[in-house]
């Protein structure tokens, strides 16, 4: 059966060739939007959880950029059992050089041991230290500006997440004083084994007007990463019901060239569930092959996007083995629900019009 | 064979054929002529089971059309199919389009067939590697392949030479006579001279 769909689908070659790239730029938008929000997701979220256990915000808040907690609630956490330690972090965004928009993060000392340094020291005071990225296409690498203010560079560090490598971190009182708020979230390490829920009712004790979550739960309920999210879903499906009236009107087209041979098999007593089931191993073919082609492009893709200067590092998308699967599946499923229509229309072909004369 | 009663056919209210009986013997040469639109190919289309009549009975041996369930499997295993146009597949051989009407068939067995018919040497050819004629026996051989007790053939001469026309026939005279029984629709009146009956179709009606 498999030989036979092959040369089916190279007898028609150009209709073969129009199906597939139909296929792959809709397997690779669902690649490209897919990995590119999972990776958005997967940095911001990695960022927050080599911080630590649990994540405190300003409550109602929609975003951890307009959120604005009191900093010194640190040394009243620091005192509830099973806390290791707590940091707090400033998240914010500013042009620097030519660069419109690069992120700004104020940080307490303790948590200057997350930016693994490459060249210099941790900042001190008027000091920041910059993402290898962001260092790379500064002009001025000894000094940069921002909200007006200069800042000596004092150090160069390297980290995998997108977000940290092309950003710049100061300490945090000196972006108080830019952003002009305390501290954006606080984050707490606690023991292993410990009760998080319990210290979580412990923190919300202590202020009204925050809100505290395990830093999973966070993650799962971030509203941003539900936007992105579905953002994605919504852009995939639409790429999935264009690849799907691609290859149904495509198909359509070359079963209706192919109505003689449907007739003759008919004629020969071939039933219309093998005439059906024939057409869609051609499918199954084509959307095998169209995935394998789509997840090497969009790999390419992904890294050349992940290697743009111009992009800072901010777009960095990850294909895992879990979203190829599921890419897998809807490309089958595409190639396979797309050719139901046109298989089930060439099982209908009528032979008695190949008796009747006509070459239909 | 195949035993006609009061056969008629109506194509929604317009009458293709009208109290069709005959009944056609194992292993006859048979020949339907008549005029183009006189019905004969109606006729040929309804006795092949490729139209289910509107009235009448058609008995296959002991088998009645009615009472058959399966029709794929009754058209493979006991009917042949040639048409005036050969409808090989192109991206198919030889070998690869006898086959279809018989997966099982070894190579061995369609070689055999295709040396009955004199063209063995096109068993890995493709349609468009052969000429007119050669595509047309193994059209022939296509049909012979699960030895089916009987061949249709409409207007199988219709794209041939005078000179393919009649080996064409020929061929059929020699598969009747060891036993196929062959009804071929025709409007040339001197091949259907070559075959055993002749039954002449007009305006829906045998005369």
């Amino acid at each position: 059966m498999i030989p036979f769909a092959l040369k089916a689908l190279f007898a028609n070659k150009l209709k073969t060739i129009l199906i597939y790239l139909s296929l792959i730029f809709s397997i690779i938008s669902i690649f490209l939007i897919s990995s590119i929000s999972n990776g958005i997701i997967s940095m911001y979220s990695s960022m927050l959880k080599s911080d630590g256990d649990i994540i405190i915000t300003q409550s109602n808040i929609s975003d951890t950029f307009f959120s604005n907690v009191n900093i010194n609630l640190i040394q009243k956490i620091n005192k509830i059992p099973d806390v290791i330690e707590s940091s707090a972090l400033i998240v914010g965004a500013s042009p620097v050089e030519k660069l419109p928009i690069v992120a700004i993060y104020g940080a307490t000392q303790n948590r200057f041991k997350n930016y693994k340094l490459e060249l210099g020291n941790y900042p001190e005071q008027n000091e920041v230290i910059v993402g290898k990225s962001i260092y790379e296409q500064l002009n001025n690498k000894n000094e940069i500006q921002i909200a007006n203010k200069s800042f000596k560079i004092s150090g160069v560090f390297k980290s995998e997440i997108g977000f940290e490598n092309g950003g710049v971190v100061l300490p945090i009182t000196h972006a108080a004083e830019i952003f002009n708020k305390s501290a954006s979230m606080i984050m707490v390490n606690t023991n292993l084994n410990s009760n998080l829920e319990n210290i979580i009712n412990e923190i919300k004790k202590l202020d009204t007007q925050i809100d505290a979550k395990s830093t999973q739960n966070f993650v799962d309920n971030y509203n941003q990463f539900k936007i992105i999210k579905t953002s994605s879903n919504v852009i995939s499906l639409i790429a999935f019901c264009m690849g799907l009236l691609g290859i149904t009107s495509l198909m359509s087209i070359t079963i209706n060239q192919r109505k003689s041979e449907f007739g003759i098999k008919r004629a020969l007593g071939i039933s219309t569930a093998e005439i059906v089931y024939s057409i869609m191993i051609e499918s199954f073919i084509l959307g095998v092959f169209s995935f394998i082609s789509a997840f090497i492009i969009s790999n390419i893709v992904l890294y050349f996007i992940k290697n743009a200067s111009s992009l800072q590092g901010y777009v960095n998308g990850e294909i895992s083995n879990e979203l190829a699967f599921y890419i897998f599946v809807a490309s089958i499923f595409m190639a396979i629900i797309g050719s139901i229509i046109p298989a089930l229309n060439a099982s209908k072909t009528d032979p008695v019009e190949l008796i009747q004369g006509n070459k239909i | 064979m195949i035993k006609v009663t009061n056969l008629s056919h109506y194509y929604n209210k317009d009458l293709a054929l009208k109290d069709i009986n005959l009944e056609i013997k194992k292993g006859e040469f048979v020949s339907i002529i008549g005029e183009s639109g006189s019905g004969k190919s109606t006729l040929l289309s309804v006795l092949s089971t490729l139209l289910k009549p509107s009235s009448g009975e058609i008995v296959y041996e002991d088998t009645n059309y009615k009472n058959i369930k399966n029709i794929d499997n009754f058209r493979r295993e006991n009917i042949g199919f040639i048409f005036q146009f050969h409808y090989l597949i192109n991206y198919l051989s030889v070998k690869e389009n006898i086959n279809l009407a018989n997966k099982k068939a070894s190579k061995q067995e369609i070689l055999e067939l295709l040396k009955s018919l004199g063209i063995e040497n096109l068993i890995d050819k493709y349609p468009n590697e052969i000429s007119g004629g050669q595509r047309q026996r193994v059209a022939i051989a296509r049909a012979m392949i699960n030895n089916p007790k009987v061949i249709f053939a409409d207007e199988p001469t219709g794209n041939l030479d005078s000179k393919n026309s009649l080996n064409v026939f020929e061929l059929f005279s020699t598969l009747a006579k060891k036993g196929t029984t062959i009804i071929v629709a025709t409007h040339d009146k001197n091949l259907a001279l070559k075959t055993n009956i002749t039954y002449e179709v007009k305006d829906g009606k045998l005369i």
